[in-house]
């Protein structure tokens, strides 16, 4: 376009021309007006075209962190030198201090900040044979030569002074229990010590029986006084005992013995009770339990490394089952230690230490011990680090794993989860306690979308593809311009309207009526070929005087009547062929219990969302097959159907496969009914009166209550991200589609 | 009229009466008419029992369609109509009195022909605090005799629902101002008109003056934890500190006063009490000014029933519900509704025109643009609720709680914009809901000839000139349409709401006279979320569900009023345009 150059004059003439082409021109303000509007224009538009796709990337990255597995760095390492070998370590939350025990039985706390002993506490015992952290506990358990196990609880009191955090380890003075009345040094041992103070402690005596010694406080609700009682059990071990464990509730003892034996007693006031055994290969070498009490994370002399918990077998017996399954170490497990945040833990071999998470078999991370001679380990209690001790050494590490439960198995595969008898699907995300262990699988979830699609869409497609064929080739122009809107209508109906309408409504009714919905499907196509045969009877000049299609609105009536006429005899129908009463008939026949808000009631009020849906399309399909393939076959000699079916109907398939796949869309997406609708309970089968929970009805019940960055959260978008892709890609292929068809008629 | 978003299926609105006639609609009457002609052409035998089944399809696609409106209609007007009351005197002598609400027949009991006739009724019996229970079933072999008796009185209350049974005292304090039904009756009016006024002083009062200064003492609140986390000299502190504590004593001052005055109004609205007797003889004493209204439905003619109807009407939609949503109106679940659509064509707008703008007129046509109109045709296809967790996370977590962290740090953790409120609520909704403007706006834009844009080039105006003066408007009735359709989207659109912002009752609603007057952050009541509440979380639902059914119809009457609006205008627009742009 115009523009003008600012060159200085140089005769009269030209500045004459100059000065009419200047009129000429496009003044410069429009055009930079015009300029500027294409700028904010694109700008505008991109932007906006780009923020809307940026949606789908925004999901990616809110589920991203998932994929990601554990990050596992070194951290800081103390060096404490004039202390003898250190047995047991652990930390407080924060992670600012570390107590350690060593073998004289001396605790000392150090400050990671600067690695400075601000606590050395005195000789607790002679000396130490081993020491350990018993599972979810804050407190030292160790054996001593003279047959005793001591427990010594480590608290850190917090206080603030100013901004800095100042903490100071507790007082308590340790328990003592005594095991081996001669007095030999202990074997194997296991300890337990709750907030209470309530003591519970096994070891095997150097003569290879079995001890439990405890120590029960009864508190005195009045008065506060304690008053402690002990007691002690002696039984001869089936083999030679190389670990024990005892779980925090106290009422669990596991065992490993050299010949590779799991034992399990179960404690009654610390008297061993019934014992159970498995047996696992090799001599076992490490146990721990895992966050709950009931997995057994075991380790060997092999290696190898595996979770065990007790399944109910049919009837009444239990047995311990191997469920979970490690990659070995190249040598002997020394230690496990559970974390207390989840169903991960720690296993350490002579050089080699990792980080497992149970529920999904999961190896997050395997490395190098950081310190020579590994002889104590602990993993923090928020699942941040953990602490390797090895010589005067204590080495930090730092875990950043954020989400361990996610594997593509645990999201879409069977997994074991604890008390299970085999390993199945399930989905069910918080429990009753801290301890519970979640269990994400989308699987059942996946089911329950395409249960609920399948029924809805099992009465939408013959409603509304065959509703559009009949209303585009065999009604009358002027009776289709006011039928064809009052069905499309159907589409603005609000999803929540539907709902409330199908589970309150509806649901409890059509319980009352399931023989009549038999019925309807044979009765209802019966009432209209009759009416149709007796239309067909009338004069043909009676006939005549109507536009096609009249006896399509004349069905109304018919279907309505039949309807009534099948709720009338539905009571008679269910006596003779339900035996009086469908349910427990269903019951007897099948095995399939029903609910009342179930996958019938979904189906008709979902079907009912997407009928309009595939009616329009399919119907736009029908109508754009071009009028001379139809006139050549009606040329021809074909009649009307076959016509329709051998001409109009492979043409306009393409487009009815694009119908049927957007209401597939609209289906799999659909929230409120199906929310309403259905019990949501997510449960996997195809029993069409039992209820189903959908991707979105899910995420609809339970982001509200993810924490933000959660594993749920997270989780909760992934299926969100799978709804995006499944009707995104859905959609594109049918548009593709239709856009191809359109191409192909427009060349006819 | 569907909500569909790609052009074809938008374009499906375009066949309606009155539409112009283009070439392919003149096409298609040729078509239609030889098509037709052949009709009376027969079938075999096979092919007409198939074509009548594909007939009775679409019957049945029209019965469902009847039904479902009609079922809704029905109930949802009947809601407002005032039924008899009946009195059931059982064999065994206990007398029932309230609304006959259902009959049941169950032939499957006893299988025989005659016992098909009604054989449980269920009762209305209100009197939940008395009874506890809104229902009972009767076996209608039990009853002995039915009676309208015409001194039966309905109340209904601002707590605990109906009550059904006769007056039986006025009084106040410990004098009885009149007995007997037919007195008590008489008095009962003109006393509880001036109770009613009392009512609205006290809530006025409530809501204006205390209401300003509650919110003065919160903004002073956060002022003086503002200055906490302020970097200021302390000296300057502990004088503005001083200034603020002086500020709030004073406003405190103002509340005890307005305080003590409100409870002085309460006294004297509670002063005069009811006395009423249930048909067993129980009597109840309630303040007359939580009545809501005092009736006999037994004696009432068809006129005041009707007049009933419209004042009840009048109530449900510019009422404050009552018992948590149970009674009452649903003014605020309306108000925020409209509001939140509004505020979400506000914001879709101009996204929508900018893209399809963009789309059309600017960006070159190719295989990248045809593969994004696409992608945004079927981002609309994608389930709503998927926005909803987008808008959780984009809008409410990242957004609200940057916006919260730099202005608003006085009230955290308490979150300001860092929680669901309308503002996010609607922002969600314009991205669910602008690839439904982009795609009607760009269909508006590809329908305007290019002989007329080039008539605007030709006569020298610039290429923005054109599409302002010339393009936009001869376009403009496929961006309204497309406006329309993604409000009527809007409002009825629950699941991604449930998420970003709405809940059960909000206690203010997110526009008053207080500054800024607009308050964005708040949460708001939505219809389409109230019949979802009311109908599955409340405690009553047998007694909700016609509440529901009225709302359901409100909400729907709103939507297809929408959506037959967008349709009427289009075609009129159209029209009006096919004469003078092209």
């Amino acid at each position: 376009m115009a523009t003008s150059p600012d060159s200085p004059a140089s005769s009269p003439a030209d500045s004459r021309l100059r000065e009419r082409n200047r009129r000429r021109e496009t003044p410069r303000k429009r055009l930079v007006a015009d300029r500027a509007a294409r700028w904010v224009v694109s700008a505008g538009g991109i932007g906006v075209i780009a923020s809307i796709l940026g949606i789908l990337i925004f999901i990616l990255a809110e589920v991203a962190p998932l994929l990601f597995s554990a990050r596992v760095e070194a951290g800081r390492k103390v060096t404490l030198p004039e202390v003898g070998k250190i047995e047991a370590v652990l930390s407080d939350d924060y992670r600012t201090h570390v107590a350690t025990l060593d073998e004289h039985g001396v605790v000392r706390v150090v400050r990671m900040r600067d690695g400075k002993v601000v606590y050395t506490s005195e000789a607790m015992a002679p000396t130490l044979l081993a020491a350990t952290v018993p599972p979810q506990t804050h407190a030292f358990a160790a054996s001593t030569s003279d047959g005793r196990v001591l427990l010594k609880s480590m608290g850190f009191g917090i206080s603030f002074n100013g901004q800095e955090r100042v903490v100071t380890p507790d007082e308590t003075p340790p328990v003592f229990l005594d095991l081996d009345l001669q007095k030999r040094p202990l074997g194997a041992f296991a300890a337990q010590l709750d907030g209470d103070g309530n003591a519970l402690a096994a070891a095997a005596l150097a003569d290879g029986r079995l001890a439990v010694a405890r120590r029960s406080i009864e508190k005195n609700e009045m008065t506060g006084e304690a008053t402690e009682s002990l007691g002690r059990a002696e039984l001869d071990a089936p083999g030679r005992i190389t670990a024990l464990v005892i779980d925090p509730a106290q009422k669990n003892l596991y065992a490993g013995t050299a010949a590779g034996d799991l034992l399990w007693w179960t404690l009654q006031d610390g008297q061993p009770g019934d014992l159970h055994s498995a047996n696992a290969g090799a001599p076992i070498t490490a146990l721990t339990l895992l966050l709950g009490g009931r997995s057994l994370a075991v380790g060997q002399e092999n290696g190898a490394l595996s979770v065990w918990f007790p399944v109910n077998e049919s009837g009444d017996t239990v047995r311990l089952a191997r469920t979970h399954e490690f990659p070995r170490h190249p040598d002997a497990i020394r230690r496990i230690t559970p974390s207390q945040r989840d169903r991960g833990f720690l296993a350490a071999s002579g050089g080699r230490l990792g980080l497992y998470f149970s529920t999904a078999d999961r190896t997050l991370w395997t490395g190098t011990v950081p310190v020579r001679d590994v002889a104590a380990l602990f993993y923090t209690p928020k699942a941040d680090g953990a602490y390797v001790a090895g010589g005067g050494e204590v080495a930090e590490i730092d875990i950043h794993n954020p989400h361990p439960e996610i594997t593509a198995r645990s999201l879409f595969g069977k997994i074991w989860y604890e008390g299970y008898a085999a390993p199945a699907w399930v989905w069910q995300s918080s429990g009753g306690s801290d301890d519970f262990e979640p269990k994400l699988s989308l699987t059942p979830l996946l089911v329950g979308t395409l249960k609920g699609t399948f029924y809805s869409l099992l009465l939408a497609i013959p409603l509304g593809v065959f509703g559009a064929m009949y209303i585009s080739q065999f009604m009358h122009p002027a009776y289709k311009r006011y039928v064809k809107p009052m069905v499309e209508i159907m589409a603005s109906l609000p999803s929540v309207v539907l709902g409330f309408l199908a589970g309150l409504w509806l649901a409890p009714r059509i319980e009352r009526v399931v023989p009549a919905l038999v019925l309807m499907a044979i009765g209802l196509p019966l009432c209209i070929l009759l009416a149709g045969f007796l239309w067909s009877r009338l004069p043909r000049g009676f006939r005549g005087r109507f536009p096609a299609g009249t006896e399509a609105l004349l069905f109304v009536f018919v279907l309505a009547a039949g309807a009534a006429l099948c709720l009338r005899l539905s009571a008679g129908f269910e006596r003779f062929a339900f035996a009086g009463d469908f349910k427990t008939w269903l019951f007897n026949a099948t095995g399939l219990g029903f609910d009342q808000r179930n996958a019938v009631v979904v189906g008709l009020a979902m079907g009912f969302a997407v009928i309009p849906i595939i009616f329009s399309i399919a119907e736009d399909a029908f109508s754009n097959v071009p009028p001379n393939l139809v006139a050549g076959s009606l040329a021809l000699g074909a009649d009307r159907w076959q016509t329709v079916t051998r001409v109009v109907l492979p043409s306009a398939s393409p487009g009815i496969f694009s119908a049927i796949m957007i209401g597939f869309g609209r289906a799999v997406g659909e929230t409120m009914i199906v929310l309403m609708a259905t019990g949501n309970t997510p449960i996997m089968d195809w029993n069409p009166f039992n209820g189903f929970r959908t991707l979105s009805a899910n995420i609809a019940v339970e982001i509200p209550e993810a924490p933000h960055g959660g594993t749920l959260y997270r989780t909760l978008f992934l299926a969100g991200l799978l709804l995006f892709i499944m009707t995104f890609l859905v959609n594109t292929v049918a548009e593709i589609v239709r856009q191809r068809l359109r191409e192909r008629y427009t060349q006819i | 009229m569907s909500l569909l978003p790609t052009p074809s299926r938008i374009s499906t609105v375009d066949r309606v009466p009155g539409a112009v006639e283009s070439g392919t609609a003149i096409r298609r009457k040729i078509r239609t008419t030889k098509f037709f002609g052949d009709y009376r052409k027969r079938s075999g035998a096979v092919g007409q029992a198939l074509t009548w089944l594909c007939g009775g399809a679409l019957a049945l696609n029209l019965l469902l369609v009847i039904l479902i409106m009609g079922l809704l209609a029905y109930n949802g007007l009947s809601y407002f109509w005032q039924k008899d009351l009946m009195e059931l005197t059982l064999k065994d002598g206990r007398r029932i009195l309230g609304e006959l609400w259902s009959e049941e027949k169950s032939a499957a009991e006893t299988g025989t022909r005659a016992a098909a006739a009604i054989d449980r009724i269920r009762l209305k019996i209100g009197n939940r605090d008395v009874g506890g229970l809104d229902f009972v079933w009767i076996d209608a072999k039990d009853i002995a005799r039915r009676s309208r008796p015409a001194d039966v009185v309905m109340l209904e209350r601002l707590e605990w629902g109906n009550f059904y049974g006769t007056m039986a005292e006025l009084r106040q304090g410990g004098q009885v101002l009149a007995a007997g039904p037919e007195a008590v009756w008489k008095a009962f009016g003109p006393l509880h008109e001036r109770k009613l006024q009392d009512l609205h002083r006290i809530e006025k009062l409530e809501k204006g003056e205390i209401g300003d200064v509650n919110f003065q003492i919160e903004r002073l609140r956060l002022a003086e934890k503002k200055l906490d986390i302020e970097k200021v000299s302390d000296a300057e502190r502990a004088r503005r500190k001083a200034a603020l504590e002086r500020e709030v004593a004073v406003a405190q001052g103002r509340y005890d006063r307005l305080a003590a005055r409100l409870s002085q109004m309460r006294d004297r609205y509670q002063a005069e009490t009811l006395v009423m007797k249930t048909v067993d003889g129980e009597t109840k004493e309630m303040p007359v000014g939580t009545v809501v209204r005092a009736i006999r439905p037994n004696v009432m003619g068809s006129l005041a029933k009707l007049r009933l109807y419209g004042s009840r009407g009048v109530e449900f939609v510019a009422g404050d519900p009552r018992e948590s949503n149970t009674e009452g109106g649903i003014f605020p679940a309306i108000f925020g509704t409209v509001l939140m659509v509004f505020l979400m064509s506000f914001a879709v707008a101009p996204m929508g025109v900018l893209a399809a703008l963009y789309l059309r007129e600017y960006a070159k046509q190719g295989p990248l643009v045809r593969m994004v109109r696409i992608a945004v045709n079927n981002l609309a296809g994608v389930p709503s609720i998927v926005f909803g967790m987008f808008g959780l996370a984009f809008f409410v977590y990242l957004v609200g709680g940057t916006i919260d962290r730099i202005f608003y740090p006085e009230s955290l953790p308490a979150p300001t914009f860092g929680t669901g409120g309308i503002l996010w609520a609607a922002l969600t909704l314009a991205l669910l809901t602008v690839p439904v403007v982009i795609v009607a706006a760009e269909e508006g834009l590809a329908a305007v000839p290019r002989i007329v844009r080039e008539g605007s080039l030709a006569l020298g105006a610039t290429k923005f000139e054109t599409i302002r003066r010339v393009v936009v408007p001869a376009a403009a009735p496929g961006i309204l349409t497309g406006m329309i359709l993604a409000m009527a989207r809007a409002a009825g659109e629950v699941a991604p709401l449930m998420i970003v912002g709405m809940v059960k009752l909000a206690p203010t609603l997110p526009l008053d006279g207080r500054p800024p007057f607009l308050h964005l952050e708040r949460k708001f009541m939505h219809l389409g979320f109230h019949i979802f509440d009311v109908g599955f979380q409340s405690p009553n639902v047998e007694a909700t569900t016609p509440l529901v059914f009225a709302t359901a119809l409100l909400l729907i009457l709103v939507v297809t009023l929408m959506n037959l609006v967008a349709i009427m205008l289009r075609n009129h627009l159209r029209r009006k345009y096919a004469g003078s742009a092209v």
